[in-house]
Order: structure tokens, then sequence, then C-alpha cells
């Protein structure tokens, strides 16, 4: 039952390797026609829809480096990782602690919580998850998940209080596009996104490391059969999905005013992301995470607050009905 | 056979559990007043509760200091502490207990929807709250006896605003046709933002309102864009503190040259604001309800706050502290520890020297609310919080327009 | 996608034996339950009450969320979404119509069982299922959220308050603070909940979705409808939560849109369930006896601290990480959950 399971996600997060290339030229040509579309008939005035569409993308970039992390782990763990977002906040807070009292600059504390958080994702998969996820439970790991998230959140309110706090940032200024303003750190954060999800694509595909979590991702019984330390590859890749929130941590780290709950409306959101843009697949996640922060801020144009996000929630779910592979999957 | 031995040891350990909590339930001592404070001591807000908890008991310290109670033989108050945890449902749990344990007056709680909560608490009790922080109307519209609120509430923080607001642009001359509103979601900013408008409107002003939800608010670019794409007169920012501090660095950051002028604000009048802001911060206006910087006997218990708990005493803080007075000040009137008899002193209450700027004591009308409440205005000033309007709580000259 | 098969682990399938002594022996312990319960008011006192409140309704919501999720074998995690349109109606209906809380939970429980048939009808007619399923339930009890949020007719974020009558009412279900029938009403609702389960369980309908949910296409093959047997599992589960969702509103006189469908409601619903042993009758009430008094048995021992200094430095927190750490230590060690795995020692004994 156990490879039953991984076997019917992994054919969704599978697929997008080797069929990655079309969907997204698809989806971006689509998603280019439609804000044109908004340009001409939208009704609105175009320096406003010129700035919503560039912090609309650079917002999905921020969505996009969380997502990353949850594509691996809920895509080839099949974990649904409730702490995603309490783990983007204590990396927010490795990376604050770093900066204030060691004087470390943020972007070098990036760096430094990168291995940290590598080796906190490590530790959870190999003594906490291993055994319920060979297992092919879903609510254990759930379940373990939302007490990580409860421990980390009120273990950081312990040790920070619950006070707002700031991280000195370190490049001031900002870049106008078109009459748009993009702040650096936002647009550094956009492009450390894609630089991300490039070193990961190459991971996957290029080592054999890479190799082998494919292989356990598509069967883990026979990956096993074949030599593959499964519970190791498990450990590595939820290690490797908590240093990608590292990195995300460390780059909105500068405009982002942290708090103990500070990531929790990143969990709901990412499982949207990864949803759409199908499991396991990195380009996916950004794509999704770009999508996303475009509908947050075009549709607060025609929408108040909230409504966007119901618009997003009304996608996921059409999503998850008619095509669970994602956007960018293929149907096996 | 096996599921009733299960079940019966399940239940067994389930009242030695139960049983366990009762042990430590109990209050003070009988001679001790205890009163009851619910905040949120953990979840999000926990940093805003533990400071207005801790503002609480220092009152209890300081009245206890100068004699307690004194009709009452110098009957010495005592503080149990409820954590509401940010959710109206734990929230009514421990202000049950705290009533359960003998509390005579409830004081709290920081949030509306929890305050609303605790208020039935009190109500179906018999025991008096006293509001010391929750903004929404709707709590005191149900008609309830034994609720009092010190702070203004919503509508009348966004009425008093825009008067405050006139005032402010007829001082400087200039001519106030076009407000853009930013305000968050929810009854809060809805509410402050619904009786800003139609002040405004009544004075031929036009608002263009602009809203945003808190969750996921990372960036306000595109929020501040909107509000400035009507070429207003002003930006009028309503809401928490997080978003205020993006919502003034995206007005920086696109150039702006219009004035900010915060409603019922979370962050534009925090002490913490300036050094977190930087220049985006400055000259900023902030209408809400204040401690009153003017008052010796603020700064007084303000700096021995600070030298205690390490952190600056913000409004809320003193307004838990005001609350803890005005039930002390009841139980002196009434000179009696019957939660009735407290409330009935309380409605009748006069407060004489309020620690907030209001426009007179403390005395609460019909509907509970403080009738005095009111907002003053603050402006940064070299990384400083001053009272800039009106004239007579004045410490610093108001700057207008600033840039 | 294969979801011919449901990723929960199974839970054997009673000796048939054993079966209508098993009925027996749960009719018997319901009764004795039954008899607990409504005693239990008489001795404790009126804190003690709310706790035990609050942990009757976390059980209502468990075995709500087991008949679906443990026997339906269709994990939820948008259980809010039913808990939440039980609350909500319950009080719109009681505010705007004077009805009684007695009709008004009644409508939302149908209310509630016919929307969970509409989602979980959606959901298998496109073949979601293990964790799509959960993700897609969790999305609509979002989106009930949001609405909630937005909608004028229930107060936006304000939420509904229900009218304090001022006089005693079992009609009306209000009653002095700390009246016993506070704790009786949701009791008798648990043991009618409890009563459900036991008879279902045994019932035709309940063994196909139990067959369904072991083996699917076993079950389609023996003539089995898996679709209807599992609509009924999750009308009834529905059902029950929305009663949960209701009484929820009655007692603490307000209903939110985060209190009704926030995603902590839809965790309460699953917690007491996994922690006592998802699809076991009992399992949901020990869960729930457990997590209902123990959040506030923790944040009893770390009362009372020496200084407020120290309690702002240091516990603000604990209790919950405490309870955290807890939770974690029960799944990871008891895997069938507290009371399946005491259950599975036993019969071994005597096995032996």
């Amino acid at each position: 039952m156990p490879q039953h399971a991984n076997a019917a996600e992994s054919t969704s997060a599978a697929s997008p390797w080797r069929q990655q290339a079309r969907s997204p030229l698809l989806a971006a040509g689509i998603v280019i026609l439609a804000l044109a579309a908004i340009y001409l008939f939208g009704n609105r005035d175009s320096g406003l829809v010129t700035q919503s569409i560039v912090s609309g993308l650079l917002l999905g970039g921020v969505y996009a480096l969380v997502s990353i992390g949850l594509t691996l782990i809920f895509g080839v763990l099949g974990v649904v990782n409730f702490a995603h977002g309490a783990m983007l906040t204590l990396a927010l807070y490795f990376v604050y602690a770093l900066t204030t009292s060691a004087g470390i600059p943020v972007y070098l504390s990036t760096l430094i919580a990168v291995p940290l958080m590598f080796g906190f994702g490590f530790l959870v998969q190999r003594l906490l998850l291993n055994k319920l996820t060979t297992e092919g439970s879903h609510e254990g790991p759930l379940l373990i998940t939302l007490g990580l998230q409860l421990l980390i959140v009120n273990t950081l309110l312990m040790v920070f209080g619950g006070r707002p706090v700031s991280v000195p940032g370190s490049v001031d200024g900002s870049l106008r596009v078109f009459g748009a303003v993009a702040t650096y750190e936002r647009l550094i954060a956009f492009f450390g996104a894609l630089l991300v999800a490039a070193l990961l694509t190459l991971l996957l595909r290029r080592t054999s490391f890479g190799m082998s979590i494919r292989s356990v991702a598509s069967n883990a019984q026979g990956a096993a059969l074949v030599g593959v330390n499964v519970g190791r590859v498990y450990a590595m890749t939820f290690g490797i999905g908590a240093a990608c929130v590292a990195v995300a941590g460390g780059l909105t780290a500068p405009f982002t005013s942290l708090t103990p709950t500070v990531g929790e409306s990143f969990t709901v959101l990412a499982f949207v992301i990864v949803v759409l843009g199908g499991l396991g697949s990195v380009v996916g996640a950004i794509t999704g995470g770009l999508i996303i922060g475009l509908v947050q801020t075009i549709g607060a144009l025609y929408l108040p607050g909230t409504g966007a996000l119901l618009l997003v929630f009304v996608v996921f779910v059409l999503v998850l009905l008619f095509r669970p592979q994602g956007l960018f999957g293929v149907r096996p | 056979m096996q599921k009733k031995l299960s079940l019966a040891s399940a239940a067994v350990a389930s009242c030695v559990v139960l049983a366990a909590c009762s042990g430590g339930g109990g209050g003070g001592g009988d001679e001790e007043i205890v009163i009851g404070a619910v905040h949120p001591l953990t979840g999000a807000l926990a940093g805003e509760g533990a400071l207005m908890s801790a503002g609480a008991k220092l009152a209890v310290e300081d009245i206890n200091e100068a004699g307690g109670i004194e009709c009452l033989d110098g009957a010495q108050l005592s503080l149990s502490t409820g954590d509401s945890q940010g959710t109206a449902a734990t929230g009514q749990t421990e202000a049950q207990r705290l009533v359960d344990s003998g509390a005579v007056a409830l004081i709290g709680t920081y949030q509306s929807d929890v305050t609303q909560n605790v208020a039935s608490v009190a109500e179906r009790a018999g025991v008096p709250l006293v509001i010391d922080v929750a903004v929404d109307d709707a709590i005191l519209e149900q008609g309830y006896q034994n609720s009092f609120r010190i702070q203004p509430n919503a509508s009348s923080m966004g009425e008093d605003g825009a008067t405050a607001l006139e005032g402010i642009f007829e001082e400087a001359g200039e001519e106030l046709s076009t407000v853009s509103y930013i305000h968050i979601e929810g009854a809060f900013g809805e509410s402050v933002f619904s009786a800003f408008e139609e002040k405004a409107a009544a004075d031929g002003i036009d608002v263009n309102e602009v809203t945003y939800a808190a969750a996921n608010f990372s960036d306000a670019t595109q929020v501040v864009s909107r509000a400035l794409s009507s070429d207003p007169d002003i930006v009028v920012v309503t809401g928490y503190y997080p978003d205020s501090l993006l919502i003034a660095s995206a007005l920086q950051q696109l150039g702006s040259e219009v004035d900010v002028y915060g409603i019922a604000n979370g962050a534009f009048d925090n002490t913490s604001f300036p050094g977190d802001a930087g220049t985006a911060g400055d000259g900023i206006l902030s209408a809400n309800y204040h401690y009153n910087m003017q008052n010796e006997r603020v700064e007084d218990i303000r700096s021995r706050f600070e030298e205690e708990a390490g952190e600056p005493m913000e409004t809320a803080a003193v307004l838990s502290y005001q609350a803890v007075e005005v039930i002390a000040e009841a139980l002196q009137e009434s000179c009696d520890t019957d939660p009735g008899a407290v409330r009935d002193a309380i409605a009748d209450i006069e407060v004489d020297d309020p620690l907030l700027a209001f426009d007179g004591p403390i005395t609460f009308g019909e509907n509970g609310e403080n009738e005095n409440a009111t907002v003053i205005v603050t402006q940064i000033a070299d990384g400083q919080i001053q009272q800039v309007f009106p004239e007579e709580f004045k410490t610093a000259d108001l700057t207008f327009p600033t840039r | 996608m294969k979801q011919t098969e449901t990723e929960l682990p199974r839970v054997a399938a009673d000796d048939p034996r054993l079966r209508d002594t098993d009925l027996r022996n749960s009719l018997i312990t319901l009764g004795v339950l039954a008899v607990v319960l409504a005693v239990l008011p008489l001795v404790v006192n009126e804190r003690i009450e709310s706790i035990l409140v609050l942990t009757l309704i976390f059980a209502i919501m468990g075995v709500g969320w087991n008949l679906m999720s443990g026997f339906g074998g269709l994990f939820s995690f948008g259980h809010a979404a039913f808990f939440g349109v039980g609350a909500y109606t319950n009080a719109y209906l009681v505010i705007e119509y004077e009805l009684s809380p007695w009709i008004a939970m009644i409508i939302g429980a149908v209310f509630a069982a016919a929307i969970g048939t509409f989602i979980a009808f959606l959901c298998l007619r496109y073949k979601l299922a293990g964790a799509y399923f959960a993700l897609a339930t969790f999305a609509f009890a979002q989106m009930f959220l949001l609405l909630a949020q937005n909608l004028e007719f229930l107060n936006k974020t304000d939420g509904l308050s229900l009218p304090i009558l001022g006089e005693e009412s079992f009609w009306h279900m209000q009653f002095r603070q700390g009246n016993d029938w506070y704790v009786w009403i949701p009791s008798g609702l648990l043991v009618i909940a409890l009563g459900i389960t036991i008879l279902y369980a045994r019932s035709r309908p309940g063994r196909y979705v139990q067959a369904a949910r072991d083996d699917e296409v076993a079950a389609a093959s023996l003539g089995i409808n898996v679709m209807r047997t599992r609509l009924v599992a999750v009308m009834l589960s529905c059902a029950v939560t929305a009663i949960a969702g209701a009484y929820y509103a009655q007692y603490y006189f307000f209903v939110g849109p985060e209190q009704a469908f926030g995603t902590h409601v839809s965790v309460q619903a699953i917690v007491p369930a996994v922690l006592g042993g998802i699809g076991t009758i009992w399992g949901p009430l020990v869960g729930a006896l457990i997590v209902g008094p123990l959040a506030e048995y923790i944040k009893e021992l770390l009362r009372d601290p020496p200084s407020y200094l120290e309690f702002l430095q240091g516990v603000s927190g604990l209790d919950v990480a405490v309870y955290a750490v807890l939770l974690i230590v029960i799944v990871l060690f008891m895997r069938k959950g507290i009371y399946g795995t005491l259950k599975d020692k036993i019969t071994e004994r005597k096995n032996q």
C-alpha cells in the first residue's frame, strides 16, 4: 500500500521533469494575454496596472521561494507539512538573531541559516517522520507537523516575545520599471527565487543524488531493492525543502515584520501553489507562485481585500477537481 | 468487556486530571480582593497582551502600596491573570475561571471578538467588565449592563479623527477636498472608515477608499499606488502595526509628497515606530486615544514600568492600568466587594485625573461608553512622538504640511 | 493517480463471531457513560464544568469526523466547514427568526449534511483520494471562512452574537451561568452521536463503507455501490459535526468566522480521533478526554508566576509548547491511538 500511495503522487511528480518546457510557456502566454486585456479593457489607470503587475510578480517570487521547499516535501514524501510556514518563521528568526546579535549582514546570515535549516529538516524527517512516511500514512505526518508548528511558534514566542521586530536591511533604494517601483530588496528576493529554482532543477536532473530522489519518488520499494537508502533520501529531501525555506526566510527578512506567527499564512498559500504547479515540479512552483501573486494584486483592483483570496481558492478547487496533476503536470 | 475496562480507566484518568485542575484553582486569601485580567498572553498578539497584563499588575501594586482600598480597611488587591490565547472561546473559559475564583471585576481584552465573548460572561455572571482596549462598537450594542469601555469606540474615533483632520487643515490654511483612505478589512477598519466617511461627506470632502486584507499582506506598494492614483490632499491609514509600517515605507519608496494621517492606527503613535520606519516615519500624524504626556503621574508610571518590564509602556498598557484604577475607585465608592455593588459604582463613577488625553473625567453613559473618550493627534518629529493637536494637549508645534 | 486505494491505516474488521456480544457490550458501555456524564456536573465545580463542555464539544466533533474519515476512510481536513455551517445556521435562525435552538440545530445539521454530501460527491466523482481529498476539503473550509468574512447578512468579521434572554428556558437553551443543563445537553448529544456510531458501524451501510475503505475494488465487485455508501457516511458525519457547532454557538453566545471556519477548528475535529484511535467507536471520546483538559491542566501548572518579569521572559507560550511535544510523542509512540493500542494489547493478552 505505501508504494501505491507514492506511485500515485510520483507519476505527476516525475513527469514535469520531462514535460515541463511546453506547459509553462503556454501558461505564460495566457497570463500575458490576460494582462494585455486588462490594460486595454480593464478600465483602470495603466500606471496602476503596471504597478500591480510588478508588485504581483515580486510577491509571487516570495510565494514561489516558499513553495519550492514544499513541492519537494509534499511532492516527493507526500507529507502534508503543516509546519511549513512555521519553518519559514524559524528561518526568519535565525537570520534575525544572526544579524542583530552577531552583527552579520542579512544576506550572509542567510548563507549560515541554510545549513542550519537543512540540518533541522533532516532531523525532523529522520527522527519524527520517516517511519510514518514509509508506511504511507497521511494523518500521522500531518499531526506530527501540526505539533511541530505549535512547538516552533511557541518556542519562538518564549525566546523572542510576541512584539514585531525587524531585521536591519542592507540594501536601500529602489528601481523604477515603466513607472512602477520595485525595491532592490524585493528584486533580490525575486531573482534569488529563480536562482534557487535553477540550482534545484540542476541538482535533481544532473546529479546522482537527484536521480535517487526521483527514483524514490516514483517507486520507493523498487529504489530500495536496487540499493538506495530510502530513509536517508527522505531525510535529505526534507532537509533540502527546509533549506529552500531558509533561503526564502533570508531573502524576505529585510522587508518583513517578524512575529512568531508571521509564516502561518504562507502554509495555506504554499499548498495552493504546489498543487497548482504540480507536485514535485520546481518550475511549476515558480509559475504557480507568480500566478497567485498576480491574481492577488490584479484581483485587488477589482475585488476588495479578501475577495481576491476567495478567487485563489476557487481556482485551487477547480484545479484539484479537473487537473489534480496541476497545471503543468501530465495526466498519467 | 475490554471496552468497558479501558473506558472506565480513561474516565478515571480524566477525573484525576480534572481534580488536579481544581486543586490549583483557588484565588487569593480572604482579605484580598481579586481582579481578573484577560489578555492574549500567547498567540499572535502575545507581545501586546503581556504588556497590558504587566500594566494592570503595576496598577495593583501601586494601589496596594498606597494603602489598598481605604474604606475596606485597606484591603489589598490581587490580580489574577487569564490567557485568552487570542481566541474567543479560550477568552470565555478564562473569564469564567476568573469569575469562579472570586473576581469582583474583570478587565480586558484587546481584541474585539474576545471582548464580546468575555462581555457575555460578565453579563450572565453579573460581574462588571471594564474594557481597557477593544474598539468595535458592536460590543456594547447588545445592551449589556455590566460592560464599560474606557477607550473611544471605532465610530467615534472615525468621526473625531475627521474633525481633527479638518481642524489641522484649517489651522495650516490649507484646503482639504480629497482624501485617500487606506484601511484594513474587517469590522475594525470598516467601522472607523464609515464614521470618517460620513463626517467627511457631510463637509463636502471626497473620500477614496482602498482596502487590504491583513492575511498575507507583505507588500504595500500596490495598495499605496491605488491610494495615490486619485491625487489626494492626504492619505489616511487605519491598520495594525506591521501593515502600517509597510504602508509608510511604500509611500516613501513611491516618492509620495502627500502627508500621512493615521486614525486608530496601531503603529503611528507606537514608540518603536519612529525607529522601525526611519525617515519614512517623519512627520506622520496620528489621531488616536493616547496617554497624556503632559500628565506627571503618567510620566512616573511609564518610567517605572519601563524600568521593571524593560519595554516602553504603550497606550494599551496605560489603559489596563487605568482600568484597574477605575475598579479600585469603584470599590472605594461602594465600600463593598459584591460584584453587583461594584458594577453600580462603576456606572456612576467619575474618575477625575485620567491617564489618557481625554476631554474630561471618565464617566460612563447608559450604554457603558466613556462619555469623554476622544482622540488627540500626535506627530513624529526627529524620531520622537509629540502631541500636536488640539491646543490643550500640545507638547510640540504642529508642522503641516510637512512635505 | 491511482485512487483505488485509500491511504488510511486499516482497522482489522471485527471478528464476525464476536459481533453480537460486541454490540451488547458497546451499548452497555454507552449506558455507563451516560450515567457518568449525568452525575458528573453534580459533583464538579463550575470551572471544571466549562472545561467539560469544551471537552464534550471536542468529543462530538471527533465522533463526527471519525464517521467519515475513520469508518469511511475519507480523510477530511476541512470539518470546520460543517462545524461552522452548524454554528452559523443556529445563530442566524435564533437571532433572525427567534427559533428554538433545538430546531435551528436540526436545520443546521441537515444543511451541513447537504453541503458535505455535495462536496464529497464532487471530490469522489473526480476521484480525489488521500492527501488530495484532504486538501480539497481544506480549501472548501477556507472558502467558507472567506465567505463568512465578506457576507453582510452574516455580519462579516463581527460575527453573530446571540441575545441573552435573562430568564432560564430549556426550549431556548438558555440558563443561568453554571447551570448543569449546560453540561447535560452536550452530554446527551454526545451519547446520541456515539449511539449513531455504534449502530451505524454494525448496520449494512456501515459495514459496506468499511469494506470499501479497506478494498474499494473488491467492494465494488461484490456489488456495493461505493459512492452511495460513502455519501451516507459523509452525511452522518457532517450532521453530527454541525450539531457540535450549533451547541458551540449556543454555549458561547457568539460565533465569528475564525471560531466557525478557522483551520484550528478542522484540527480540533481530527486530533481527538487520531489520539484516541481512528475508526474505533470510543477513540474520539478517549482522545477528547485527553485534549480537552490537557491544555488547561498544563496552563494551571504554569500559572501564578513568581513575578511578572519572569513571566514576560519565560513562561508565555510554554504551555502550548508542552502540549505540542505531548501531541508528537503520542502520535509517534501510540500510532493506533491510545484506545486502539490499549484494545490491541488487551486482545493480544486474551489470545495468548
